[in-house]
């Protein structure tokens, strides 16, 4: 029942405008509403980089000094990202291309933003 | 070099990151002047947008029922078409992509000459193997924590350029490409 509902339905308001509505923001957190591939893909991949950011000033900040904040960053961003789809959104990881397709949405670009706004506002702040 | 928030000791690393943001808005006003705004490139997304879409819901209905010569058939030309279309597309890439690379050639020349051999900003971990090599490059201390601007310039190129051609729409389709890694289909049904 569940299967072609996220595929049909959305074509149509997809990109119509680019900034989210209240209904469209509503949207997120509603484990009923259907994606297609496309807008899950880039709803992931602002949250990884949003996640990036952060997680890179606070521990900038703090400051968190070694690798193994780096790994700590990668488990816990993976783990929200993971929750968010599969607890939140409640969505059939199949019909996206399995969990790795899922995780690895904008993995990549949140790393290197990661990595950027650590070293930076660690350099500027403690030195 | 004077630079505007010279109280820091590591201000250079703002600056490099000031410079490698208006070089991606460079890149992409030059990459829309010559592709993104032409309606063959339109047409073309489209299309290949389209075809992925047509190819998904085909190979999901195809696991369902009974799969049909006929079926397999239609399967096999769409997928041949999507993979021109693809083919096209990098075409138009690689327009684009000539420039864009002697603008960033030119100004990482500029940076390299800029903070030659200075220490622009601090890693809070020690780097190993390549990437000691990548962030070391053209340093002559030996403290591992030191970071070069080409590291800084690749970390700020990479996230900078990846989130404004998202942002502005201007990332290749999902059904051009299977991420940075494809992976295998895990489909066993």
């Amino acid at each position: 029942m569940k299967e072609g509902k996220s595929v049909k339905f959305n074509h149509q308001q997809r990109h119509q405008n680019g900034h989210l509505s209240p209904s469209r923001f509503a949207k997120l957190l509603d484990p009923e509403a259907s994606w297609d591939k496309d807008q899950l893909g880039d709803v992931l991949h602002w949250i990884r980089q949003v996640l990036g950011l952060v997680f890179g000033l606070l521990w900038g900040a703090v400051p968190l000094v070694g690798g193994i904040w780096f790994i700590l960053f990668l488990v816990i961003s993976s783990a929200i990202i993971y929750g968010y789809y599969a607890l939140v959104l409640k969505v059939d990881e199949e019909e996206f291309g399995g969990h790795g397709a899922l995780l690895q949405e904008g993995l990549f670009a949140s790393i290197t933003l990661f990595l950027l706004s650590w070293i930076l506002i660690y350099s500027l702040a403690h030195y | 070099m004077a630079s505007p928030s010279s109280n820091f000791k590591y201000s250079d690393g703002l600056t490099v990151v000031g410079i490698s943001i208006c070089t991606a808005i460079v890149c992409e006003a030059i990459s829309w002047l010559i592709i993104y705004r032409s309606n063959s490139y339109k047409n073309l997304r489209s299309s290949i947008d389209k075809a992925a879409k047509k190819l998904e819901t085909m190979k999901t209905d195809s696991n369902n029922i009974n799969v049909k010569k006929s079926k397999t058939r239609k399967i096999d030309r769409v997928e041949t078409s999507l993979k021109e279309s693809n083919r096209d597309l990098s075409l138009f890439k690689f327009k684009s992509g000539g420039v864009v690379a002697v603008v960033l050639f030119v100004v990482f020349g500029l940076l390299n000459s800029l903070f030659e051999g200075k220490v622009v900003a601090k890693l809070p971990f020690q780097p190993f193997g390549l990437l000691m090599k990548m962030s070391h490059r053209g340093l002559q201390g030996t403290d591992p924590t030191d970071c070069s601007m080409a590291f800084l310039y690749l970390l700020c190129s990479i996230s900078i350029r990846t989130n404004l051609q998202k942002f502005l729409g201007f990332a290749p389709p999902r059904g051009a490409s299977a991420g940075l890694f494809p992976l295998p289909d895990t489909k066993t049904s």
